[in-house]
């Protein structure tokens, strides 16, 4: 860890070696800031794409198979960028969101670690169930059903 | 149990220095888009696997009490976005630390700047929409 002291107006740093739960939390730090300054422009960008440029009214399964690509059918460069972008959004969202929920946990049920152990597994469960399946559904591409494509 | 998140709450609240209550709405902020984003990612997940329940959580984000929320959730993602990019900058840069009422104030008004004409247009976007339907 870099523990920063301030000594007379400067700043002097000094490396002391980290091992186990603290080694992960300040990697759990760091992930927070990073990926949190990655996602306030990862998801204001998409909401702003589907709510303000689009709009939630006009938004299709038509939309969904024009941005994935369809199922069985030869996909775009297009259709893998925006794959790209909602997996690296949704694996940040999800981690950031995970752990987000887990300070907020300890904070209030840290004392009561049979409370806290559950809440978080759980959570982490539901989560990771929910990431995976949209892992595979950006993997799989859109199904294109014949009554939705004639809408 | 739910004795601890009571006390924050009313802790919270009661004790009113500026930063301590945009804590309090960073968490809250943080928990609600959290609580979206797993019915969100669900949601989308179907156009692979059932198109149908797809179109149909498509078609309920269309109604007016989601498109409420809507408002919410925009609200609560831009201050989040906003508020958490100053807690980012000022964590990772130390030197930064003695602006920290500058930096909580542009915050404000940057999140202001963007929720306003946000909110406007999304709200204007579904009232015309009810009422041409």
């Amino acid at each position: 860890m870099t523990t920063t002291t301030l000594t007379q107006g400067r700043t002097v740093r000094t490396i002391q070696p980290l091992q186990g739960k603290a080694r992960f939390e300040r990697a759990m730090w760091l992930f927070m800031r990073y990926s949190g300054l990655a996602l306030v422009f990862l998801a204001l960008s998409h909401f702003w794409v589907q709510h303000l440029l689009i709009g939630t009214h006009a938004i299709t399964t038509a939309q969904t198979v024009v941005f994935w690509g369809a199922q069985g059918q030869p996909i775009t460069l297009g259709n893998v960028l925006f794959r790209l972008y909602y997996a690296v959004m949704l694996v940040l969202a999800v981690g950031h969101g995970i752990n987000g929920v887990r300070q907020v946990a300890y904070d209030y049920f840290g004392h009561r670690p049979a409370i806290y152990k559950g809440l978080m597994a759980v959570v982490t469960t539901i989560a990771a169930l929910i990431s995976l399946g949209g892992l595979v559904a950006l993997a799989l591409g859109a199904q294109a059903s014949s009554e939705v494509a004639m809408r | 149990m739910l004795r601890p998140l009571v006390i924050s709450f009313r802790e919270g609240i009661a004790y009113r220095a500026k930063g301590n209550l945009l804590w309090l709405l960073h968490r809250i902020s943080g928990l609600g888009i959290v609580v979206f984003l797993g019915f969100h990612i669900f949601g989308m997940s179907m156009a692979a696997f059932n198109p149908a329940l797809h179109e149909r959580a498509l078609e309920l984000y269309k109604t007016p009490p989601f498109a409420v929320g809507e408002l919410i959730l925009a609200f609560l993602l831009i201050f989040h976005a906003v508020n958490g990019t100053r807690i980012a900058i000022l964590e990772l840069r130390p030197q930064l630390w003695e602006k920290h009422e500058v930096a909580t104030r542009l915050s404000l008004i940057i999140t202001a700047a963007l929720a306003l004409p946000t909110l406007g247009i999304m709200a204007y976007k579904s009232i015309s929409h009810f009422l041409g339907h």
